[in-house]
């Protein structure tokens, strides 16, 4: 190593640890040499990577025995902790409230009792049939990481969006995006007692776990468009604008046929209690929800491909409970054979005007074989323009290939859920039926010409690998997100109006343009116009809506309910990813602007969030980083 | 503001709650196995318990780091396992021979950590355990070890040296995949 890059404080300067007496000699050394930079880059990436090893250990925790002692010490006769076991698998959230899933507890415990190895484990299994008080929710401990796993997750690198300005970029375009998986990730990490890798952190898909109050469409199209523009909570120069997208409501009756093949993993890796039985459990609670209408197949893949089930009519719940009873896992992955057997009875058993869908159940570790992953997109792609679309399941921790499964639903026009708990397998495959499998429209985009009189600046906040070109909007060919029934889609902007000053980088003037006239557009009190393109679910034409957006100028108190959650869970995704966006927000803002916008919370998603934050912050203060 | 008996109970219960798994963690790299870091994390809560919380206020975390390291090398040094030279030695060469019960987690493939940081001297193993694992400051790992800052900074330095490339060597680059499925049979 080069004797000038053997400097203890270029590392301390990557790890922030630098004492301030030496900033201005490290920042020269940096300046000089390149190579300097490259080792801080360096140290900061091993530095991340060797944190997530790490943070993978299990914490064992003290027994009976040893709590007894202290709280003698204490003096107290009563027990420190409470009665029930306290070690409980972490994926199970505190909310276990549907008697269904309860019932479904006691079927699960049976099934795996037998199948585990020690009384300590059967106790832990016992605990989850308990509820968990608020102190055990902070610090479930993640039993199941002592199987045996390779740690080969990954998640890919995002650069946030950086403010541009009105008149140097009026055109702002991206992809709708409906996918959840990214806040039942960051809820994983917490729970396991850390904060999560900033890359794993998507605020678009934060914002889109949560249902909002939008109303349902009036007219011809299929989703409302709302548009809501008030103050920035984090930053009192900015405004905030929300687009907020509601996917017309299918009633479950009227719920479109249903033609499903579930694609299940079951190579060794997916033998785990937080994987296969967790899937069985969650396809399971899907399946009740079938009727004489649907048609369920079941293929598993893992070294070869097998059906494990024909194609059978949703009324034949015995049978098709009994098949993924089947479910065991061994062997080791080999997808492309299993896509095609699962295509090729997607086809068989079609339903003309039903929702036909394959839905691939995964940890990430599917090895495609022979087929390159150029051939496997692009069969998706091919059978999702045939009408059969793909969603991605995925599942557990270790393997987990988030950016790939991302790409192969996006793909396959379907959408992608990380499922982690038997509450959230509820969420995505039973409440959410209807969103889940019913496209009400596909490749959905969204075009903003922001008008450089009323607007200085602006930043697109998420949706980062959502974005498209300029001319991307109007290329029917070009894919984009879906809306499934009764979905919403929620996106925010952040608005520096004319007048305010705004950190860019700066662009020479240009020498060659033709003098450009400000257009009528421009002395309208509007502060940009939205365009929308959609395609019906079976046609090939898009549809265009455009509609004007004009700052009311109300301040950030008299805004909606859910635009006071919604900035609190873009607030907390960017203090999680330590943005440079985030302004003056902190986790302690985060919880006050959350509980702001609780609202009713039927569901109690929205007090499940106050508690991750609760949770962050407990872990950024012990850290006693800051 | 004198506090309540309750008031303590409470804090040491807290205490517990929030470091009891990760000191175990940490105690038990020393010692090599779990049962005897228990026993030195409860003699830890139980000198906590005898601690003013206004005067250790938010040096809780490092205090009972501080306090489970020395119980842990004392436990080390009643066990013959150390002797005066190899003190010394916890500073320049590699750990020894680990025991059966490390060498069991061994077979763990859920220990990629421990993987990379095999043959690392002792000393650099806890001090990056301390930062990257604990989340502690080079002046709390200061305190805790009784190192001076700089040497903190000099042991986490020559670590992620060698981790660097290691994981270089393991993983390839850190970038995770652009390409679908990559992942070999």
């Amino acid at each position: 190593m080069n004797a000038n890059l053997d400097d203890p404080r270029l590392t301390a300067h990557a790890l922030k640890e630098l004492d301030s007496s030496e900033e201005s000699a490290v920042e020269a050394l940096l300046a000089a040499s390149p190579e300097a930079r490259q080792w801080v880059e360096d140290v900061r990436q091993t530095a991340e990577r060797l944190a997530f090893h790490l943070g993978q250990e299990p914490c064992p925790m003290l027994e009976d025995r040893h709590l007894d002692c202290i709280d003698a010490r204490l003096g107290c006769s009563s027990v420190a902790r409470p009665t029930k076991p306290r070690r409980a698998f972490f994926w199970l959230p505190r909310l276990v409230e549907v008697t269904l899933v309860a019932a479904l507890l006691v079927v699960l415990a049976a099934m795996l009792l037998p199948a585990l190895s020690s009384a300590k484990k059967k106790a832990r299994y016992m605990a989850l049939m308990n509820d968990t008080s608020p102190t055990e929710f902070m610090h479930l401990e993640a039993a199941t990481l002592q199987s045996a796993e390779f740690n080969t997750e990954s998640y890919a690198h995002i650069d946030e969006n950086a403010f541009v300005t009105a008149r140097g970029n009026p055109l702002s375009t991206f992809s709708i995006d409906v996918d959840t998986a990214s806040y039942a990730l960051v809820r994983r990490f917490l729970r396991g007692g850390q904060l999560p890798p900033k890359d794993a952190v998507r605020i678009e898909e934060m914002l889109n776990y949560f249902s909002y109050d939008y109303p349902q469409p009036q007219g011809a199209a299929p989703f409302s468009v709302n548009v809501e523009v008030s103050g920035c909570p984090w930053n009192p120069n900015h405004r905030l604008m929300r687009i907020g997208l509601k996917g017309r409501e299918v009633a479950v009756a009227s719920r479109p046929p249903c033609n499903l093949v579930f694609l299940i993993d079951v190579s060794g890796s997916m033998d785990t209690p937080n994987k296969l039985p967790l899937l069985e459990e969650s396809l399971k609670a899907l399946v009740r929800e079938l009727s004489a209408v649907d048609r369920v197949s079941i293929v598993t893949y893992a070294g070869a491909a097998g059906q494990l089930l024909e194609p059978t009519y949703g009324s034949q719940q015995r049978k098709i409970l009994r098949a993924l009873d089947k479910l065991q896992a061994g062997g080791s992955t080999h997808g492309s054979e299993g896509i095609n057997l699962a295509y090729d009875l997607a086809a068989r058993s079609f339903i003309e005007g039903g929702v036909n869908r394959v839905i691939l159940c995964t940890d990430g570790d599917f090895n495609v074989g022979v087929t390159s992953p150029g051939d496997l997109r692009r069969l998706i792609e091919e059978k999702a323009k045939s009408g059969i679309f793909l969603s991605v399941l995925g599942f557990g921790m270790g393997n987990y290939k988030d950016s790939a499964m991302e790409t192969l639903a996006d793909r396959g026009n379907g959408n992608y859920a990380y499922i982690d708990s038997l509450a959230e397998g509820h969420k995505v495959l039973v409440e959410q039926l209807s969103g889940t499998l019913v496209t009400i429209a596909k490749d959905v985009k969204i075009q903003f010409e922001f008008n450089p009189a009323r607007v200085s600046a602006y930043r697109l906040i998420g949706y980062e690998n959502r974005k498209l070109r300029q001319e991307d909007f109007n290329d029917d060919e070009k894919d984009a997100g879906e809306i499934g029934a009764g979905h919403t889609v929620t996106a925010l902007y952040e608005i520096v109006p004319r007048g305010k000053v705004v950190n860019v980088p700066r662009i020479d003037p240009l020498k060659y343009q033709l003098a450009p006239n400000p257009l009528p557009g421009a002395s309208t009190d509007e502060i940009a116009t939205i365009k929308l393109r959609y395609k019906e679910p079976r046609e090939d034409e898009s549809r265009l809506l455009t509609q004007a957006v004009v700052d009311p100028g109300s301040s950030y108190t008299q805004a909606s309910r859910d635009f006071h959650f919604a900035s609190a869970v873009a607030a907390f995704g960017m203090v999680l990813r330590d943005s440079p966006y985030r302004g003056t927000a902190t986790l302690q803002d985060v919880a006050e602007l959350a509980e702001r916008g609780i609202g009713v919370d039927q569901e109690g998603y929205r007090r499940e969030f106050l508690k991750l934050v609760e949770q962050a912050r407990h872990l950024s203060s012990n850290s006693m980083r800051r | 503001m004198k506090r309540q008996p309750a008031e303590d109970a409470e804090w040491v219960r807290s205490a517990i709650r929030l470091y009891e798994g990760r000191l175990v963690r940490y105690v038990a790299r020393t010692v090599g196995d779990t049962d005897r870091a228990r026993d030195v994390v409860q003699e830890a809560f139980i000198k906590l318990c005898d601690q003013s919380a206004d005067r250790l206020q938010d040096r809780v975390c490092e205090w009972l780091f501080t306090v489970c390291r020395n119980r842990a090398l004392d436990l080390l040094r009643k066990d013959g396992r150390m002797t005066a030279l190899n003190e010394q030695d916890l500073n320049m060469h590699p750990s020894g021979q680990p025991s059966p019960a490390v060498q069991a987690q061994r077979h763990d493939e859920m220990n990629r950590a421990k993987e990379f940081m095999d043959g690392l001297p002792q000393i650099q193993q806890e001090v990056v355990r301390l930062k990257f694992q604990e989340g502690l400051s080079y002046k709390e790992i200061s305190h805790i070890t009784s190192l001076s800052v700089s040497n903190v900074g000099v042991h986490i330095h020559n670590a992620l040296k060698t981790l660097r490339e290691r994981m270089r060597r393991e993983e390839g680059t850190f970038e995770p995949g652009k390409e679908l499925c990559s992942n070999e049979c």
